[in-house]
């Protein structure tokens, strides 16, 4: 009994450093291929942002807007809501109704994943990159974000916009950015 | 349950000793999760199913564990592990059927975890009668709601183990339930009555608990209590969290904090390990329930 014992733990070892080891290695360089991912992505989106070719624009909950339970049109660019109205629509956006993006100019953008993925999730379920400061940083904010919390605030998105359909544009986003706290009165 | 012994420096020891471990297995255990996803988050899957095998090979192999330490100790570590599995294998049903994160940030895995509630109520209303559970809060249960027909349960348990890891995954479950249950704004929301009282409650319950746990002096019983009343005080810091006053450092990788977890955890392993190893004819504990404790 003494043996089968010892052979368990061995086999038990074995798992446990088979699995392990090439996992460190890995991490390391994954890790350091992350960081370089998202400098060259900081980069990029400074640049696109300099360029005016990011998009501005402001989460909007699908179902009331195209079943025009709430017209946006009456009220002011950034403040599509009214806060029993935001209640609403961040309560449907978090039960899976679509989330789009509206623009200045009233360009509407249906985000979607990369042209060519036809196995695709809910986009409520992304974590998208989020474009911190160094100062967010150092206060350890997170550095990704979902749709769903932001449904109501202007974002600026980097990505690839497709021509969509009728009036309604696809939009794949690779990173995101704005103002305040991800989740309110969270800090994050 | 072993039996109750005076409060003496050795029992302060063991005691600590216990929570700094088992806090520290729970804050790796989230910290691992957290550099999956931002590393590689690929091998998740893999990882979660060889978590499953790792923690059910451990379990299996407190067979022929003879020391109740050892098996509580292997216990936990296969209770975490499996745990891992379930994390995971919810996360892959929140991703398959594309449920979103929450407004005010609740993950999708643990938006599902919420809704597994009344399978708890079910497997807790199973212990609840189930004649040979020894769990000091069952029993409290039992007394006051004149459940029992006959005795309570008494004798010798053979095997710690599967009872250590079961309670890992009882205890760890339930509190993640009634977190869940309180950050739903349908439901209550994380500034409501709710998340007050059980913030409250938990405060106080982790104190209660760590007085309860001075009074053994033994790595078996001392791991084995120190679970929950671990878990107990994760609700806090989950809901500091969830109020933005506290900053996880194993959800944020703030590695100073984290390498100071992570060195307590190494420490109390070792003393555990050197503990266990000198008590090697280490007893089960025979006389688990003893009606003057009740």
């Amino acid at each position: 009994m003494k043996y089968v014992k010892i052979a368990l733990y061995c086999l038990l070892a074995v798992f446990i450093m088979a699995r392990a080891c090439p996992a460190q290695e890995q991490e390391k360089s994954n890790s350091q291929k992350r960081a370089e991912r998202i400098m060259a992505l900081e980069e990029r989106f400074a640049a696109a942002s300099q360029e005016g070719k990011t998009i501005k624009g402001v989460l909007i909950e699908g179902n009331s807007l195209f079943n025009g339970t709430v017209d946006i049109r009456t009220k002011p660019y950034g403040k599509p809501y009214t806060e029993a109205e935001l209640k609403n629509a961040l309560r449907s956006a978090e039960r899976n109704s679509k989330v789009f993006l509206i623009t200045k100019d009233g360009t509407l953008y249906y985000p979607t994943v990369k042209q060519g993925e036809a196995d695709s999730e809910s986009m409520g379920g992304y974590r998208f990159e989020r474009m911190i400061s160094y100062d967010q940083k150092d206060r350890k904010v997170l550095p990704w974000a979902t749709l769903t919390p932001l449904v109501g605030r202007e974002i600026e998105v980097l990505g690839i916009v497709y021509p969509g359909y009728g009036c309604v544009k696809g939009l794949y986003i690779e990173a995101v950015k704005f103002e305040g706290e991800y989740i309110r009165g969270q800090g994050k | 349950m072993a039996t109750k012994k005076i409060i003496s420096m050795k029992s302060i020891f063991y005691t600590v000793v216990s929570l700094v471990w088992i806090f520290g297995l729970s804050a790796i255990g989230h910290i691992t999760m957290v550099l999956i996803e931002k590393n590689n988050p690929a091998i998740k899957y893999d990882f979660a199913w060889w978590c499953a095998i790792v923690g059910i090979l451990a379990l299996y192999s407190t067979r022929w564990m003879k020391s109740d330490g050892w098996q509580s100790f292997t216990g936990c570590l296969a209770g975490l592990s499996v745990w891992f599995a379930m994390e995971y294998s919810l996360m892959y049903g929140g991703h398959d059927m594309g449920v979103t994160y929450t407004w005010n940030g609740s993950y999708p895995e643990y938006r599902l975890m919420k809704w597994t509630y009344m399978l708890f109520i079910i497997v807790f209303l199973y212990l609840l009668y189930q004649e040979s559970v020894r769990c000091n809060l069952i029993f409290y249960l039992r007394r006051k709601l004149r459940l029992m027909r006959g005795a309570i349960a008494t004798g010798k348990i053979d095997n710690y183990g599967p009872r250590t890891f079961f309670e890992y995954v009882m205890v760890t479950w339930a509190f993640y339930v009634l977190l869940m249950i309180g950050y739903d704004e349908n439901l209550f929301g994380m500034y409501s009555w709710y998340i007050y009282t059980l913030f409250f409650v938990s405060f106080s319950l982790f104190f209660y608990l760590t007085y309860k746990l001075l009074g053994y002096d033994r790595f078996g019983a001392n791991l084995r209590y120190a679970i929950p009343t671990v878990t107990i005080l994760w609700n806090d810091v989950e809901v500091l969290s969830k109020w933005g006053m506290l900053k996880e450092p194993w959800v944020h990788i703030n590695w100073p904090i984290m390498s100071v977890i992570i060195g307590g955890f190494v420490i109390s392993t070792y003393l555990i390990v050197k503990d266990l190893r000198t008590k090697k004819q280490g007893m089960i504990e025979v006389k688990d329930i003893t009606m003057k404790d009740n």
